[in-house]
């Protein structure tokens, strides 16, 4: 019963956040379209019912957004705009363990990497992403781990596993 | 006292984010093949796209005379936190398929996945 009224809260939100405006026409048709897709989209959006009692992992959630849009996406672009002035690359395709368990953290994981400029994933087999590296520093898994998705994988985990 | 602030971070951000553009048209104009353009191609969708767009909504929040400015704030917050779900995606199937289909002629330093393929 919860996953379809957290799922209805969530469409609702964005709902009425994306018209902007709390006319009763809009809550009407917000209140119509949220309902029909919890019902319809809950059992499948929603693996877990138990992981939505935990609100501490969507604190997580909103303290890994903002650090990410700053801080880590900022590291990430001035390396990639250096590396457009100065032309010093050394691309290549690199093998990265992931840990993460359920597929959510993965798409977290992978969406993090591909985000950042300078890594793009390009395929996933055997627990392993294959990862387009702009400068490829190191060919050791862990090693090329530490520097590309350690910090992802431990936000993934506490998030969504 | 609050809306000028919010206008003048939105111009700053939305300023930021052509800066950005600007960075990476020329990212794509000198890199050597598609891999390495991907990246420049990322700098585009994140700085150079959510950033802005999340400008714009502070900018709409910021002009309380601007008609239907919570619509805008709003729809331009919305996209922003949609492109960055759904930007990832399509870089990632783009490399995908260039690798898949072989397509792109290039010499990286290691290439672990064809390696793997090939075993």
């Amino acid at each position: 019963m919860l996953k379809y009224l957290v799922v209805w809260l969530m469409v609702f939100t964005i709902y009425i956040v994306f018209t902007g405006s709390i006319a009763p026409l809009t809550l009407i048709t917000g209140l119509i379209v949220s309902i029909v897709l919890s019902i319809t989209t809950a059992k499948y959006l929603v693996e877990d019912e138990e992981k939505l009692k935990q609100p501490i992992r969507l604190l997580y959630l909103v303290y890994y957004f903002l650090k990410y849009i700053t801080v880590i996406e900022l590291r990430a672009h001035m390396d990639v705009v250096k590396r457009i002035i100065t032309m010093d690359i050394k691309p290549g395709i690199v093998r990265v363990p992931v840990a993460s368990v359920s597929r959510y953290a993965r798409l977290l994981v992978m969406s993090s990497i591909t985000n950042t400029p300078g890594t793009v994933v390009v395929d996933e087999k055997n627990d392993y992403f294959y990862v387009n590296w702009i400068y490829v520093s190191t060919t050791d898994p862990l090693k090329a781990r530490e520097s590309i998705s350690l910090e992802f994988e431990r936000f993934a985990s506490r998030i969504f596993d | 006292m609050i809306e000028p602030v919010l206008f003048w971070i939105g111009s700053a951000l939305f300023i930021i984010g052509g800066v950005f553009d600007l960075i990476a048209a020329i990212g794509l104009v000198r890199f050597p093949n598609f891999y390495v353009r991907l990246h420049a191609a990322t700098i585009g969708a994140i700085y150079g796209a959510v950033l802005p767009l999340i400008g714009i909504s502070l900018m709409a929040l910021g002009l309380p005379e601007l008609p239907g400015r919570y619509a805008i704030a709003g729809a331009s917050f919305v996209t922003a936190i949609l492109l960055l779900i759904v930007a990832p995606i399509g870089s990632h199937v783009l490399a995908y398929a260039a690798h898949k289909s072989k397509s792109v002629e290039w010499n990286p330093v290691v290439d672990h996945l064809a390696e793997d393929e090939a075993k």
